[in-house]
């Protein structure tokens, strides 16, 4: 079996946004809807700063929190990255609480989030985002020859960062986003140690087996109730999301 | 979005995917198979839907005119991506190029022409027929140049169809007042200092050799926030492979924090730290003397100007460290001649502006840049012949930042009635392209003669042109304004006659030439038809053109013909264009070897003039001055303004896409005076600048990256324009705060860095 990795060179990365575009408009994304974020970071006190981009999105993770959370199989793995079917996706949003990195959002009732341009690279091509990169911090492939590039790419700016390494690697399981950081992980804003929330184990690996041993009808019964309670909580959620949008566009350098 | 959803049964969708897989090879450039995936609006995805038909265009998103391949299926554009053979976008777009689609389906676009039935400003049309509307516009314009000569209309263009108003239409009516903003309002300062110092433009594409570069200098350049996708690649590029990177700006900008060095200068002391730079240079010894020697005239002058200027003394102006300017100069000269202050592109800061791209050309040709590899090359224009006509009534004087090179000639043109430029060339300023800023006083005071009627093609006026309350009152004044646009900008609510246009990929266009290291020729097909009842610019200049007796000036019925006309002359026909890619490249001649011991310099010396005799001769400094600006008083700020990556100039913050990415602008202020002033990030506050104007509400981004005596918006917000339905309202506008500007006095460039403005924290 394939595993595809996308690279994202963040010390490459100029945070002109192309890549979002080219999301948005290959992808025909709706208004509302957006893949990739783009948020300044700024470490020390004016005149001595370093900074950069975060270059927010699904981050692909091995052992992902939201394909295990998923109650109709809308998110699942193929070739080592988290696809999404919207056709099946009932909005529950368990995908939004359980991931570590705060990704999926919910969108016109459904999760949205990357699932690295399945249509367009099962047509042959490369994801939008990386076909339209200006700088060459994306690319998208093999996940060993991603890995072996972003380990390249980490050594050739070592003497301007020496704090530079490469992120994903390991984290969750491994991402399927590697990613070459000019500094600590939390100068990107980016977890440490990203891990499934452990209730997320136990529900899938206590609860639901158990469930799967109830009547048809306590399981139909408990099934609608929680589905009513999720999109009654709905609304909520999606303002929480456009009070996101907004402050993660205060954050964005002009 | 008005997009078309199609809605399609399972069975046919998979039909569909069959047949469309022939056309989704195409898209990505090899055979693959068809695959069903849901996409985000559960349907098939564009490439599946039909056919992909692609053309062939130059994207008009920016003025940058990155070469794209626009792809449609069923009579709509989905996707519009850079042409691999072009030298500029080179396959890859910035993301307003990838919003081309999204600009041109904006639901907000003027769609028939109109004639005003209301006051001026007041925005109240009647929807009328085009002949309706060009045969007022015709009858006007005739009735004004009866009374006042042709002189008396004044055009003022934009973007890419601005040739055949500002340029083609303008010289055959015989009118010296047509102007674009990327001069005086841009770019003249630099193409006037650069045609002093080495007698050549700098053209539309900054003729730096990226490719052997090894230390690039920013001086108010902010590649990444300015996403010119040719010169982010080119940077990326020459970065990874090491190059060194010095960024002198107040702010900590997306590329400063790419920088090996970055100096937070104090605005408007860059002459200082230039001249600075240029006595480390000299003093110890580091330009490269043989290329001083050969090609350049004047050193000892120079040398003997900047002797006392230290790095100490700039210290004590720019408020940097005098041992980084000291350190700096020196990394720069380690890497000459692969060593280069990239030109910049707006450069009307503070009305000496000339002389501050005077000292950049000084400082590159130190260090022996000009002509060397990985330094500056020598751009040339693409061979073709102009299509064929009849002497102008008038020569061209527009300039533009992609004018073609030419001699400044001592002479201004004329007009038919005998009249030369209103905008007081030769006696407010020097030389240069005609300002356009300048040509607005005429309209109010009727000198030194009254300009009568203006026409606006493609140029945001309110957004664009400084003091906006002077721009009302000429837009009273005059006895006819058109408007030619493609959405409801400010300005348009004041036309007595609105003419909508077709957009870039809904239009044949001229053929796009390029003046460059490989000059190049672009093609320009349509991709769909024109949206409503919208109508290219070439049509409506020569349908204006019927109408006023200039009918020997278009004698081609079709823009088609005209550029068929055009490629004959290089042997080239329409169809070989486009099946050879889009894209015609020729030989160019960038370097000092190509020229076999001729001079490249077009100056009166032919050399390099470090010392300017012809600025000696009327009366500026023949050597750059370092001449302070005033400063803000306690408790204001200087106004700075920029780009954000994803919008252009007051152009592109209503495209859905990019509105959705870039809603509104926000005001960086230094954290340390947010938290003195007891503003929090994300509060919203109102500007009011030194003459009592206001604008806001905007969201203050207290932030480490901008020095605490200035603050910084993105330019194109804060709009008063119903019609932007999405746009309107949202954040601030720099253009209203700019009231005052202080005019350069050689190149007739308005600096704009010159106003104040302090926080109001309630409205």
């Amino acid at each position: 079996m394939a595993f595809y990795a996308f690279l994202l060179d963040l010390a490459r990365c100029i945070g002109c946004e192309a890549c979002a575009a080219a999301c948005m408009a290959g992808n025909e994304l709706p208004f509302g809807a957006q893949y990739i974020h783009l948020i300044e970071q700024t470490q020390g006190a004016f005149p001595d700063l370093t900074g950069g981009f975060k270059n927010h999105r699904c981050y692909h993770c091995a052992d992902a929190a939201c394909v295990k959370v998923c109650p109709t199989g809308a998110l699942y793995k193929e070739d080592g990255l988290t696809r999404l079917n919207r056709e099946v996706c009932i909005g529950c949003a368990y995908c939004v609480d359980a991931c570590p990195f705060d990704v999926p959002q919910i969108v016109n009732g459904r999760s949205s989030k990357c699932d690295a341009c399945a249509a367009a690279t099962k047509a042959g091509g490369q994801p939008w985002c990386v076909r339209t990169c200006p700088s060459d911090a994306l690319r998208y492939g093999e996940r060993q020859e991603i890995l072996a590039e972003a380990h390249q790419r980490v050594e050739a700016i070592k003497a301007r960062y020496p704090r530079a390494r490469v992120y994903g690697e390991t984290e969750a399981g491994g991402l399927g986003v590697v990613i070459v950081l000019t500094d600590e992980p939390e100068a990107f804003d980016l977890p440490v140690n990203p891990q499934t929330p452990r209730l997320l184990d136990i529900w899938q690996n206590v609860v639901q087996p158990a469930a799967v041993g109830l009547t048809g009808l306590s399981i139909l019964v408990t099934g609608v109730a929680a589905i009513i309670a999720r999109r009654n909580h709905m609304k909520e959620l999606e303002q929480l999301r456009s009070q996101q949008i907004e402050s993660s566009q205060n954050e964005r350098a002009s | 979005m008005g997009k078309v959803q199609l809605q399609i049964s399972r069975r046919t969708f998979l039909k569909g995917a069959l047949a469309g897989s022939a056309g989704a090879a195409l898209a990505f450039g090899q055979m693959a198979e068809a695959v069903a995936a849901p996409s985000e609006n559960s349907g098939t995805p564009w490439y599946y839907r039909g056919e992909i038909k692609r053309t062939y265009s130059v994207c008009d998103m920016c003025p940058w005119r990155c070469g794209v391949i626009v792809q449609s299926v069923n009579g709509r554009v989905y996707k519009i991506d850079g042409n691999p053979a072009d030298p500029k976008s080179r396959g890859m777009l910035c993301a307003r190029g990838q919003a081309g689609a999204s600009f041109m389906y904006d639901p907000d676009r003027l769609r028939s022409p109109m004639i005003r039935t209301g006051e001026r400003g007041e925005g109240k049309f009647q929807e009328v027929t085009w002949e309706e509307a060009l045969d007022a516009m015709a009858e006007k314009l005739l009735a004004i140049k009866e009374q006042y000569g042709p002189e008396s209309v004044a055009i003022f263009g934009h973007t890419s169809g601005e040739f055949w108003f500002t340029d083609y239409f303008a010289q055959a009516w015989g009118t010296p007042n047509a102007s674009k903003p990327s001069s005086s309002l841009c770019t003249s300062p630099r193409e006037e200092a650069s045609l002093l110092t080495v007698g050549l433009p700098v053209g539309g594409h900054e003729p730096v050799d990226w490719e052997g570069v090894r230390c690039i200098t920013l001086i108010g350049s902010h590649i990444g926030e300015d996403s010119r996708n040719t010169v982010m690649q080119d940077f990326a590029k020459a970065w990874a492979r090491g190059a060194k990177v010095i960024v002198v700006d107040p702010r900590f900008s997306s590329v400063a924090a790419k920088a090996d060095y970055w100096l937070p200068i104090k605005p408007g002391t860059d002459t200082a730290l230039l001249l600075a730079w240029i006595h480390v240079l000299i003093t110890e010894h580091r330009y490269d003397a043989a290329y001083v020697a050969e090609w350049t005239q004047g050193f000892d002058k120079l040398a003997a100007h900047v002797a006392e200027m230290t790095p100490e003394w700039a210290a004590a102006i720019t408020e940097l460290d005098p041992e980084l300017i000291r350190t700096t100069a020196r990394v720069m000269a380690e890497h000459l001649p692969q060593s280069v202050i990239v030109p910049g592109r707006h450069v009307t800061w503070y009305g000496n502006d000339t002389q501050r791209m005077r000292a950049v050309y000084i400082m590159n040709s130190l260090l022996g840049a000009y002509g060397r590899e990985g330094g500056i090359y020598f751009s040339k224009s693409p061979y073709i012949e102009a299509y064929p006509h009849p002497p102008f009534a008038v020569a061209g004087s527009s300039g533009g930042c992609s004018a073609e090179p030419g001699a400044e000639n001592g002479e201004l043109p004329v007009g038919p009635s005998g009249k030369a430029r209103a905008d007081g060339a030769r006696t407010k300023f020097l030389r240069g392209p005609t300002a356009m800023q300048e040509l607005i006083e005429p309209m109010i005071t009727g000198e030194p003669y009254p300009i009568k009627a203006l026409i606006v093609y493609g140029v945001n006026l309110l957004n664009t042109v400084p003091n906006v309350p002077r721009t009302i009152e000429a837009l009273k004044k005059l006895d006819l304004v058109v408007a030619i646009d493609v959405l409801p900008m400010e300005h348009v609510a004041w036309a007595d006659i609105v003419l909508p246009e077709a957009t870039m990929y809904e239009r044949f266009e001229d053929v796009w030439t390029v003046s460059h290291k490989t000059p190049y020729i672009a093609l320009r097909e349509p991709a769909v038809e024109p949206y409503a009842d919208t109508k290219p610019a070439w049509w409506m200049a020569r349908e204006l053109g019927l109408r006023v007796g200039l009918e020997k000036y278009f004698k081609w019925e079709t823009v088609e013909e005209f550029v068929a006309t055009r490629l004959q002359s290089i042997g080239y026909t329409i169809e070989k264009l486009r099946e050879e890619g889009g894209i015609i490249v020729q030989k160019g001649k960038p370097y000092l070897s190509d020229f076999k011991g001729t001079s490249p310099f077009k100056t009166p010396s032919g050399k390099i003039e470090l010392y300017s005799e012809t600025l000696a001769l009327a009366g500026q400094d023949p050597l750059p001055v370092y001449t302070p600006v005033e400063e803000p008083p306690p408790g204001w700020f200087r106004l700075l303004y920029g780009r954000h990556p994803v919008h252009t100039f007051a152009k592109t913050q209503n495209t859905p896409l990019l509105h959705q990415l870039n809603p509104e602008n926000d005001l960086w202020l230094n954290a340390d005076v947010a938290a003195s002033l007891g503003v929090k990030d994300g509060d919203r506050v109102w500007l009011e600048n030194q003459d009592g104007v206001r604008s806001g509400p905007i969201k203050v981004k207290a932030t480490q990256r901008i020095r605490p005596d200035a603050v910084f918006m993105s330019h194109g917000f804060g709009r008063n324009a119903p019609g932007l339905s999405l746009a309107n309202g949202k954040g601030a506008s720099d253009a209203a705060l700019i009231t005052r500007y202080a005019l350069d006095p050689i190149c007739g460039g308005a600096g704009m860095r010159v106003n104040f403005v302090r926080i109001v924290k309630e409205a």
